[in-house]
């Protein structure tokens, strides 16, 4: 039985600064952004000074957000190749923490399968956010650079930009609630802020992670 | 209810002379650009931040013979314009006469309009960050004058009044031109829900570079009326969820230590 003391890595300090890093400039980039997505919303142009240093805000802020990211994974591909091994690992035991998750999430008592580096909604957060956040990245540089791309695809890019920002920020809601405030997160917040969790708390949400951290001990 | 306008660009008149873009700049106070010689009189070949109505030229070849169609560009002013759609800001706006027009105080210069026009009128100085384009001299129409380019048309290619008289000498006019040029048309009468500028064109509008039928685009429509008002409620949502699970969580808990005396779930 592992001692309450122990502590294993789970995230490196490139994916910790890739995350955080990240977590910044998506949230300005949110908050500059969405004075212009409905004029309910115009208030928050304020903060900034108007729209028009709103906007250039968003701009500044969109080159470390694309910048972050890049540099990260130049750093350190091999921890990007693990993150979407793993994700991409999706097996049986991911579909029924997915199956079971609405209970838990709201408290119910449920018995989850044991899981990997990722458990089942992390690995969706993955996917969704990611993809979310490239297309968000593209349709922003055309909507920048819009005399350089066919008009097709400018005129294109706002709803998409639109419907990224809305299911990132969904994920967003979501994951800083259970990365925090859920009774079940646990660890999983010193392990993106520390890097380290504690050894019984990874034994008993990310089994096979843990076994094969420690060699099955 | 004031009636809706028109005017009506009678291009078997034009002689090409740019006079209507230079009385523009003059009404306007627009400052004059350096152009260049694009090919044969085309200097210009779309509108600027200051240049809100300019001429082209066509050559078109048919039987050995050369036709030279001219015509005057700027902004239609649409029944259904995209480009008031596409404000994220609501600065443009459209008065019951049929003008479009963009209030310089709230246009923050994105080029959202720009992008969703379909004939890519209004152009944004990207120095002032605000976006420009023909007001269809509001100013003067308001105050019983004919707009700066009409009243300055020696050919009198140019009229202008009410919508539906000016549209009766549209179609006379075109039964007339039609005898010499049967490929005429009125561009204008009903496209984008009816444009302010009808033209009588005498060809077909792929001949002057123009879309032969414009239309809102899909997109804009998609984002406009789905995704920015429907869309956005999922953010709030996922966050009431949050909410909602961070009370259940603890009282379902609480609820469970109580009845197995105190043993948690262990978290």
């Amino acid at each position: 039985m592992v001692t309450k003391k122990e502590r294993v890595l789970r995230f490196s300090g490139s994916a910790r600064f890739a995350h955080w890093g990240h977590t910044i400039t998506f949230l300005v980039l949110l908050i500059s952004g969405l004075a212009l997505f409905s004029p309910s919303l115009g208030f928050l142009a304020a903060i900034f000074g108007g729209y028009v240093s709103a906007g250039v805000v968003h701009r500044v802020m969109a080159v470390f957000y694309t910048i972050i990211p890049l540099a990260c994974l130049i750093a350190n591909p091999k921890g990007f190749v693990e993150w979407w091994k793993d994700v991409f690992s999706f097996g049986a035991d991911d579909i029924k923490f997915l199956m079971v998750f609405p209970l838990e999430f709201f408290g119910f008592p449920v018995k989850i399968p044991p899981q990997s580096k990722f458990n089942g909604g992390e690995k969706m957060n993955s996917v969704i956010t990611t993809t979310s956040c490239v297309l968000l990245a593209i349709s922003g540089y055309i909507m920048w650079f819009k005399e350089s791309f066919p008009i097709g695809l400018v005129q294109w890019s706002y709803p998409i930009h639109d419907i990224c920002m809305i299911l990132a920020t969904t994920m967003v809601c979501m994951h800083a609630y259970l990365g925090s405030f859920h009774p079940g997160s646990g660890e999983s917040f010193w392990g993106m802020w520390k890097g380290t969790v504690r050894a019984d708390w990874a034994a008993h949400h990310h089994a096979k992670w843990y076994e094969k951290v420690t060699g099955g001990k | 209810m004031t009636t809706r306008k028109m005017v009506f660009v009678d291009t078997s008149l034009c002689t090409g002379c740019k006079g209507c873009s230079v009385a523009c700049k003059a009404w306007n106070e627009l400052p004059a650009e350096k152009t260049k010689l694009i090919y044969g009189y085309i200097s210009q070949d779309s509108t600027t931040p200051t240049t809100w109505t300019y001429m082209s030229y066509h050559e078109k070849y048919e039987n050995g013979k050369m036709h030279f169609l001219m015509m005057k560009h700027q902004c239609y002013h649409c029944g259904d314009p995209a480009c008031m759609k596409a404000c994220p800001v609501g600065a443009i706006s459209q008065t019951d006469s049929g003008y479009v027009l963009i209030n310089q105080d709230k246009c923050i210069g994105c080029g959202y309009c720009v992008a969703n026009c379909p004939w890519g009128i209004p152009k944004t100085d990207e120095t002032k960050n605000k976006t420009y384009k023909c007001t269809g001299c509001i100013d003067r129409v308001e105050n019983g004058l004919k707009p700066a380019c009409v009243s300055t048309c020696q050919p009198g290619a140019l009229q202008f009044g009410d919508r539906e008289a000016m549209l009766q000498t549209a179609k006379a006019r075109l039964e007339e031109v039609k005898k010499s040029y049967p490929k005429a048309n009125l561009y204008g009468e009903n496209l984008m829900g009816g444009t302010t500028y009808v033209y009588l064109l005498l060809d077909e509008p792929e001949v002057y570079g123009l879309p032969a039928n414009p239309t809102v685009p899909s997109s804009l429509t998609f984002w406009k009326d789905i995704i920015q008002p429907y869309g956005g409620w999922l953010i709030p949502l996922a966050g009431a969820a949050a909410i909602g699970s961070f009370f259940s969580t603890r009282l379902i808990n609480a609820a469970s230590s109580k009845s197995k005396g105190g043993k948690t779930h262990g978290h």
